[in-house]
């Protein structure tokens, strides 16, 4: 998808990409692994016709089959929100949570980074012809709902699912404005994503409970699992920070100084679950949460 | 717009709000979702009549193929459902809610 010219071939792609992972999402048979799998399969089966509707669409009215001279204003919204869809964008984000839920954890790291690369690349392809207004609406309303429904989760898959929503928010929100900023945001946040699913595997934590007793097998990853998990924050000495300065230094050379403090704001509700997984995990000793402090055995 | 334009526009658009508005039938989905690769397939098929060139005429046949697999995908997640969750009644797929 990432190297095509023709929306067909993108299309092909696209679709060999939703093909190959389904297996590895129901690869244990369990009836959720299923329930993942035919909710993940339907959701961007729907998105992959709606993309090629959209070219189609576009072809009639322009004879340009070419991903880059997306021309046509209801073409581009039709695009748009196909490629929200598969990205898991608000208002398309309902299957994401239930998805990664369902699907082991590596294939959820699959599923948050592999899968996000070739619609993003659709994106960026035709970020100059794409509605502002729509992707803007879209991010706030992303950051908004990351933030607040994973407030209340104790899955750390669903946890991650909603960091993974507010942070595709962020990159949606600058794609227009500069799309570069928006793959750096992308690169940076697969590499945090990455980092994080990797310990919780290595963890085999699927529950906050089970992160609270992690700490005796790797203590080294649970304190590095703390400087991931701020990192994904957005908090200022670590990497997570450099994306969201960007961006909001953009938005505000785009006149957009109101949109860049809201969704600054939204991302506040995020570090608190990040904040909550970094304590269960590295700060407190279970079971008491609140006034213990953690003894670092080093002999 | 023409009316052959107009005729796949509202196969589609029909075809997507069947898939949006299904209520008790995973196998009803699939039909929807298949109903709308083919109104694609029937305008990619148009396409070459239109234009007068001769040589868009592969992409009916691949656009085929592939909806195709996924045709087969679907119905192997149907039979898989059945078998994990005792029917394809959409009500039941609720293992998973936050």
């Amino acid at each position: 998808t990432i190297s095509s010219n023709h929306w067909i071939l993108a299309w092909t792609g696209l679709e060999i990409n939703t093909l190959a992972i389904l297996p590895l999402i129901s690869k244990s048979h369990h009836p959720r692994a299923i329930e993942a799998a035919t909710k993940y399969f339907l959701v961007q089966a729907a998105a992959s016709a709606l993309v090629l509707f959209s070219s189609m669409t576009n072809a009639w009215h322009t004879g340009q089959w070419d991903i880059t001279q997306l021309t046509h204003p209801t073409s581009c919204l039709i695009l748009t929100s196909a490629i929200a869809m598969k990205l898991g964008l608000a208002p398309f984000h309902f299957w994401f949570p239930e998805v990664l839920q369902g699907s082991p954890l590596t294939t959820g790291l699959l599923l948050s980074t592999a899968m996000k690369f070739p619609p993003i690349t659709l994106l960026y392809m035709t970020s100059q012809s794409l509605n502002p207004a729509l992707l803007t609406t879209m991010a706030i309303l992303s950051a908004a709902l990351g933030g607040w429904m994973g407030l209340n989760q104790t899955q750390t898959r669903k946890i991650l699912a909603f960091s993974s929503i507010s942070h595709l928010g962020w990159m949606a929100i600058i794609i227009t404005y500069s799309p570069k900023l928006a793959l750096l945001n992308f690169y940076l946040y697969t590499l945090m994503t990455a980092a994080a699913f990797l310990t919780l595997n290595s963890m085999k934590v699927l529950k906050l409970s089970t992160l609270m007793t992690s700490w005796s097998k790797t203590p080294t990853l649970s304190a590095m699992l703390l400087l991931t998990l701020l990192s994904l924050a957005g908090l200022p000495p670590l990497t997570g920070f450099l994306p969201k300065w960007l961006i909001i230094e953009e938005l505000t050379k785009q006149e957009m100084a109101p949109t860049a403090t809201i969704i600054s704001l939204l991302s506040l509700l995020s570090l608190f679950f990040y904040l909550r997984l970094a304590y269960c995990s590295t700060i407190t000793l279970p079971p008491h949460t609140t006034n213990h402090m953690k003894r670092w055995h080093t002999n | 717009m023409t009316y052959l334009h107009l005729s796949f526009l509202s196969a589609f658009t029909l075809s997507s709000l069947g898939l949006a508005f299904h209520r008790t039938h995973l196998i009803s989905a699939l039909l929807c979702l298949e109903s709308m690769m083919l109104s694609m397939y029937i305008a990619l098929a148009m396409w070459p009549i239109q234009t007068q060139t001769t040589s868009p005429t592969l992409l009916p046949v691949l656009m085929l193929t592939f909806s195709a697999c996924e045709a087969g995908t679907g119905l192997a997640l149907l039979v898989a459902s059945t078998r994990t969750h005792g029917s394809d009644h959409l009500h039941n797929f609720n293992l998973l809610q936050c």
